[in-house]
């Protein structure tokens, strides 16, 4: 699986994370060598979040992206399909697409012409008979991603041709990812448009937050609360009722339940957008998530593992593309239920940036918070440091009547440790299979 | 393309007219007097930077996001002035500290009077240095269309085109 040797950080990796002490050392996200270990066992292993179906609808469209550090080119094929591929010529390397999006017929290299299709499949060399006698097009075609998974209006890809399934590797995180992504019969398209912007920090702690923590929107974001909502607060000293789930591969979600939630939607998005979530967008969600998904729970923040992070029914959504240890690259978009309004597709469209972006209040703060954390471990003192995440250590559980998977109060970090589990695991074992064979062990171990 | 270049009195006034005006704004950015920089605004105004993508030659007409896509920012007067606020809520802490700031406008030219008010380009570079040693520097072209008033002008529509597409800053957290 790995093309070097990694054995000195995986004992790093095997050292850095303590679950049953709730610690995990600085270096985590600073190291170099963790961080080259990271694109060979995690990003070259797990699924990855490629495009929404609807910002490639028609044969020929494209999208550039990346799956870790590996630059892809996202294609909708001529039979409806998608194909992805690394955005490399294979006789000099040349990066074979250069824009951002578009449509093409074929994708031919600036350097020397080669020619390739759009599944990536080279298919004309200048010279080609005078020059070489022979290329062989099949065996020197782009470097194919060999696993697509398409799920409701998304698009994943895995560089690991045994990967298990996409479903298998979602397990129970599929009921929280399903409330961003099956709340109308019509599904969901992305609304135009990709905010790139550059963060100098490490990816796991914009993933971590996303997977685990309500607990900073109360510090944190106290400017864009004050602005939001009226009395400028919106939980009361004991935090209110809302949960966290976390699960053995890693990904995680918190979540509040009842209270509130017309209010937050409303100061996230605008008041159209809390509007629509409480009656007709509620009404389809209901019908098709149940009570619980559809009406109960809100304030969901949720990271499907490694970097795929979206707030479901907010609507924001997003890929934190690692850039070597020190830095990513956010890349941001909306998405909302094709039935909609034009008014409510326009309040998303409007409370959505205004929100979370690059510009958005409450964005703005986790940008800073990120890239001071990153300053100060480029100290040698704070990069051996540990860190506390040991907040509800035992609380969780595995037997919620209507939550699946280990579940515990939302003001916890089991998510945190569940995905740091996961991170370690696939640091340390790199033959082992992505979905881990025995089950979780925190729930309940210290109950 | 030919550029015609007159000698006419009443243009060189407007010039003057408008550069004192946007020296002005700028000040009141630079100054961070945010609540008097949102006054230079019409209550209609519609204030936005568009999204911007790498895209080839053929393909340029489609650099910058339309109204229906998502933009850096896309805002209107109500929501100009929730920004305002979050610089005074006293927990602001993408700026605060605030960042040191110098917005340099110029380039000016005027494009004619639309119904709107007077169609308006200019280039603007925005210097932004914050914390230890964090700087970027911001450039690009503003469309605005100003509106007489009282003497002065305000501004009833900005349009900002920046001259990045991946965007080089933690933050959007200041204006332009």
């Amino acid at each position: 699986m790995t093309g070097e040797n990694h054995a000195s950080a995986r004992a790093k990796a095997r050292r850095i994370f303590d679950r049953d002490a709730g610690t995990i050392e600085a270096s985590a996200y600073v190291d170099p060598e963790i961080y080259q270990l990271e694109l060979d066992s995690v990003f070259k292993r797990c699924w990855l979040f490629l495009a929404h179906e609807t910002q490639i609808p028609k044969a020929g469209d494209f999208l550039s992206t990346y799956m870790g550090e590996d630059p892809v080119v996202v294609v909708r094929q001529k039979d409806g399909g998608v194909k992805a591929f690394l955005n490399q010529c294979r006789h000099r390397g040349m990066r074979l697409c250069r824009s951002d999006a578009g449509q093409a017929r074929n994708f031919s290299c600036i350097y020397h012409g080669w020619v390739y299709d759009l599944g990536g499949e080279l298919i004309n060399v200048p010279l080609e008979e005078h020059a070489y006698g022979k290329v062989d097009h099949k065996a020197w075609s782009a470097r194919a991603v060999p696993r697509i998974a398409r799920y409701k209006g998304l698009i994943f890809g895995c560089w690991d041709e045994n990967a298990p399934e996409f479903t298998d590797y979602l397990g129970d995180a599929a009921f929280y990812l399903d409330i961003l992504l099956d709340r109308s019969p019509a599904g969901t398209e992305a609304i135009g448009g990709i905010h790139k912007w550059v963060i100098p920090c490490n990816w796991k702690f914009a993933a971590e937050q996303f997977a685990s923590d309500s607990y900073h929107a109360m510090f944190a974001h106290l400017s864009a609360v004050a602005v939001t909502i009226p009395g400028g607060s919106y939980a009361g000293s004991d935090g209110g009722d809302g949960r966290q789930y976390s699960s053995d591969r890693g990904h995680g979600t918190g979540f509040m339940l009842d209270a509130g939630r017309r209010e937050l939607l409303s100061a996230f998005v605008g008041p159209e957008v809390g509007r629509y979530a409480m009656e007709e967008g509620m009404a389809s969600a209901v019908d098709r998530l149940g009570h619980v998904r559809g009406q109960r729970m809100h304030a969901q923040h949720m990271t499907v593992f490694p970097n795929f992070s979206f707030l479901p029914s907010v609507n924001t959504v997003r890929v934190w593309h690692p850039k070597g240890p020190n830095e990513i690259e956010v890349w941001a978009w909306s998405l909302v239920e094709a039935d909609a309004s034009d008014e409510v597709k326009e309040a998303y469209r409007v409370g959505g940036l205004r929100s979370f972006s690059a510009s958005g209040i409450f964005e703005q703060e986790d940008g800073e918070n990120w890239v001071e954390i990153q300053r100060v471990l480029q100290s040698p003192t704070a990069r051996d440091t540990l860190f506390h995440v040991g907040m509800g250590m035992g609380k969780s559980r595995k037997d919620d009547p209507d939550f699946p998977g280990e579940v515990g109060w939302i003001f916890s970090e089991h998510a945190a440790r569940g995905f740091y589990a996961q991170w370690q695991r696939l640091l340390t074992e790199p033959e082992a299979p992505v979905i881990p064979a025995a089950a979780d062990k925190e729930a309940g171990h210290d109950a | 393309m030919m550029l015609e270049v007159k000698d006419d009195l009443a243009q060189m006034l407007l010039h003057y007219r408008i550069e004192r005006f946007f020296y002005g704004e700028a000040a009141l950015l630079d100054d961070r007097r945010y609540p008097e920089w949102l006054a230079l605004f019409a209550p209609d105004i519609r204030y936005v930077m568009p999204l911007r993508t790498t895209r080839t030659g053929r393909d340029l007409k489609h650099e910058f996001g339309g109204p229906k896509d998502s933009a850096m920012f896309d805002e209107d007067h109500a929501s100009l002035d929730m920004r305002v606020r979050k610089f005074a809520s006293g927990t602001n802490w993408a700026e605060d500290p605030p960042s040191r700031t110098r917005h340099f406008i110029t380039n000016l030219r005027v494009d004619g009077e639309t119904d709107e008010g007077i169609a308006v380009r200019t280039a603007f570079l925005v210097y932004r240095n914050r914390l230890e040693r964090q700087t970027e520097i911001f450039a690009g072209e503003r469309q605005d269309v100003l509106r007489p008033h009282e003497g002065g002008f305000r501004i009833a529509r900005r349009r900002i085109l920046l001259d990045q597409s991946t965007l080089l800053t933690s933050s959007l957290s200041f204006f332009i």
